[in-house]
């Protein structure tokens, strides 16, 4: 048989998102001996050439749902989805806060409790208010069209230091302009001792007399095991809860999967726009968000680059009139409908052991992402747009304001869509007060001592807003109360 | 956010054809000589020099057929002079993700082979003229058959990725290229105030 590495640590973190980073740094800055294992490989700001087809296969995977066709997107590497986001910052939505706290029975989860911790992330990864000068015209297009319908928008915040407009968020920043968590919290959690390791999934959790024990991964070296007292959980939606059932701990575990489903609208003016360039994402349509203060069905609008790759593959239909569209690429302006579903779906795993999703959105989140993609051809034609393309396979392009009676005629049918897609994952192993999470509060899984999860599968349902701020300030929070309660009983 | 690609776009190509059996069996009753084989286009197979990873050359020859066809007229010439190998960036792809493989290569076999009633041709896709292959596209995306419209994007997704991914793709669509010129980025975020 294979030898096998074993470690000894207080504490193992699985994943080094934007959930396992911060919690790296918190407690290997309190004084433990702390291991991170990281399924995806190092990458450094030289290997972010802007080469789409080196780099997405090794940045990036992907999960669909067998249902629906909805396809599911998070990052891999060290640094998690955020090497790959488009760094844009929100605070967590005081009434999706008071939401948690009334259907999930989280008492704790004030906007007090969480201001310390959101705070202390937006310092910590340097979110700012982003200003005229990384506003492209791809965003402006948006903002203009808004404007002119009397919309409510904003420029929105993003993590960025000196962003110089190259427009490669996606396929990692190559200025160290985003401050991801590689930036950010894993070079805290280093210099205060944390021992990381990349290109190590780990496979299982094994548990002893209710308590946590140990983890099983397997690296570049071979098979690992690494023992410790305490395991947080941080790989992720489409990993965590697959490592939790792989591990035979199933009670609450895979059940309340939530998204932010996604459709793409593309529009060309008379300008350029040279949509490649600039910030990937800054501008956001609020008028139809029913999160912070508002009572709209329920999305935002936002810009989103025009890079051809991803343009292409959101285009509706093919042949000669795909070749029309990408012709026109530097006319072309481009957003997306954000949506806060009230779908939920669920992880399980398929023959091999593999996280397994099932997404069938319900007609009311179909209907509503309908409104969206009328909402933002409305907004184009304000801005003076001459073509409206949705991303409905076989539907000819708008060409003026007449043309928006047609978008009633979308169907309510998920795979009508070219691309219908989530990257804002929620849930799996969700924190619940009620006793039917799969953990508590805390984070803390129940039945199972020493083991948390703090990612984002630990919210129990979607933001409404951009995520990435929310779970690292939860992953903060959880931290604080595993130090508090490793400071009770020392 | 921007739609992420290649490794994302086969999982997508592939995951919701994954376990249809009925491609399985294409591809087994291929083997037995149940479907008409016919010759496939050499001109979009593999160079003789070039070395599969994962893809089979019929594979690959399919792949690069119904990119040119689905990616329209200047695809078309830029994939049938090879200036741009869509098939051959696919098969690098899968070579880093060798489960997807399997189900791509389905997936295309089907597309290949696949005869009336599930796609409306009696020959395989290679061997068919422009217009035909065509016709088994439109009738994929269209179709009221989830599997059907599955291999659809899924083969869309795969052949754009691949096709864009290139830099030999870009000066047809006026892009610059990743890295623009100061004068790119310029233009960009250059903005006049709403008069
Ligand atoms: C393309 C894209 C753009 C986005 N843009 C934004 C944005 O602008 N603003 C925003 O707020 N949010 C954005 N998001 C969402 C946000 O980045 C994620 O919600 C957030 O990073 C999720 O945090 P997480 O810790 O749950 O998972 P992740 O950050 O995805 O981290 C999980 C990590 O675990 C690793 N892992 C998985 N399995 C294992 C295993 N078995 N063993 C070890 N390691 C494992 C993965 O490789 C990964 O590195 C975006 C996401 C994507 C994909
Ligand atoms: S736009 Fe800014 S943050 Fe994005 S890749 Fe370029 S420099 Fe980095």
């Amino acid at each position: 048989m294979a030898s096998e590495e074993v470690l000894r640590a207080d504490a193992v973190v699985i994943g080094s998102g934007a959930g396992g980073a911060p919690v790296a740094a918190r407690l290997a800055e309190a004084g433990l001996d702390v291991v991170v294992l990281e399924a995806g490989e190092r990458f450094s700001s030289a290997d972010f050439t802007g080469r789409a087809g080196n780099l997405l296969p090794r940045l990036m995977r992907a999960s669909v749902a067998a249902d629906s066709g909805m396809e599911v997107y998070a990052g891999r590497g060290l640094g998690g989805s955020t090497l790959v986001n488009d760094a844009l910052c929100w605070r967590p939505p005081p009434d999706v806060l008071a939401g948690w706290r009334e259907e999930h029975g989280l008492g704790g989860l004030t906007e007090a409790a969480f201001a310390p911790f959101v705070d202390a992330v937006w310092r910590d990864v340097h979110a700012a208010p982003t200003g005229p000068e990384n506003l492209n015209r791809n965003a402006r297009q948006l903002a203009l069209g808004a404007a002119r319908l009397g919309w409510a928008g904003e420029a929105m915040p993003r993590n960025v230091r000196g962003c110089a407009n190259l427009g490669l968020c996606n396929l990692g920043c190559p200025t160290n302009a985003k401050q991801s968590m590689l930036l950010t919290y894993l070079p805290r959690a280093k210099n205060a001792g944390a021992r990381i390791r990349t290109g190590v999934r780990a496979e299982r959790v094994e548990t002893a007399a209710g308590a946590v024990r140990s983890v099983r991964a397997r690296g570049p070296a071979g098979r690992l095991r690494v023992e410790a007292p305490l395991v947080c959980l941080a790989a992720g939606v489409l990993e965590t809860p697959a490592l939790l059932l792989r591990s035979g701990l199933e009670t609450g575990v895979g059940r309340d999967l939530q998204l932010h489903s996604s459709l793409h609208v593309t529009a060309r003016f008379p300008e350029p726009v040279h949509g490649y360039y600039g910030p990937t994402m800054a501008y956001a349509v609020s008028e139809f968000s029913d999160v912070n203060g508002r009572s709209g069905p329920g999305f935002m609008i936002e810009n989103v680059s025009t890079a051809p790759v991803t343009t292409a593959g959101a285009l509706p239909g093919f042949g000669p009139e795909h070749a029309r569209m990408m012709g026109l690429l530097p006319h072309l302006a481009r957003s997306l409908v954000v949506l806060r579903d009230r779908t939920r779906g669920r992880v399980d795993l398929d023959g091999d052991g593999e996280a397994r999703i099932h997404y069938e959105p319900v007609a009311e989140d179909l209907a509503r992402l309908r409104l969206g993609l009328a909402a933002i051809a409305r907004a184009y034609f304000a801005a003076g747009a001459s073509e409206v393309w949705l991303p409905v396979n076989g539907m000819a392009p708008l060409t003026g304001e007449a043309d928006l009676a047609t978008v009633d005629d979308v169907p309510l049918d998920p795979r009508a869509f070219s691309l219908l897609y989530a990257v804002h994952l929620f849930g799996g192993a969700s924190m619940s007060g009620r006793g039917d999470g799969f953990c508590d509060e805390a984070g803390r899984a129940r039945g199972v001592q020493g083991l948390h999860v703090v990612d984002a599968s630990s919210l129990p349902g979607n933001t409404g807003v951009n995520p990435q701020v929310t779970i690292m300030a939860n992953a903060l929070r959880i931290a604080d109360a595993v130090l508090a309660a490793r400071g009770a009983t020392a | 956010m921007t739609r992420p690609e290649p490794t994302a776009a086969l999982e997508r190509a592939l995951a919701p054809m994954h376990r249809r059996a009925f491609l399985r069996g294409v591809a087994a009753a291929s083997a037995a000589g149940l479907v008409p084989l016919g010759c496939r286009d050499p001109e979009l197979g593999p160079p003789a020099d070039r070395s599969l990873r994962v893809l089979s050359p019929r594979a690959y020859a399919t792949l690069n057929a119904a990119a040119a066809r689905l990616l329209g007229p200047p695809a078309e010439v830029l994939i049938q002079t090879r200036r741009v190998d869509p098939a051959a960036r696919a098969d690098d792809w899968l070579g880093e993700t060798p489960a997807l493989g399997a189900v791509l290569g389905q997936g295309l076999l089907a597309l290949e082979l696949g005869v009336w009633p599930l796609l409306p041709k009696l020959r395989p896709f290679t061997t068919l003229a422009g217009p035909a292959q065509d016709a088994v596209l439109a009738s994929c995306m269209g179709s009221r058959l989830d599997l059907k419209r599955d291999l659809f994007k899924g083969v869309k997704s795969v052949a754009a990725l691949a096709f864009y991914g290139e830099p030999a793709s870009h000066r047809a669509i006026g892009y610059p290229g990743p890295f623009g010129t100061a004068r790119d980025v310029a233009a960009a975020m250059a903005w006049s105030p709403d008069p």
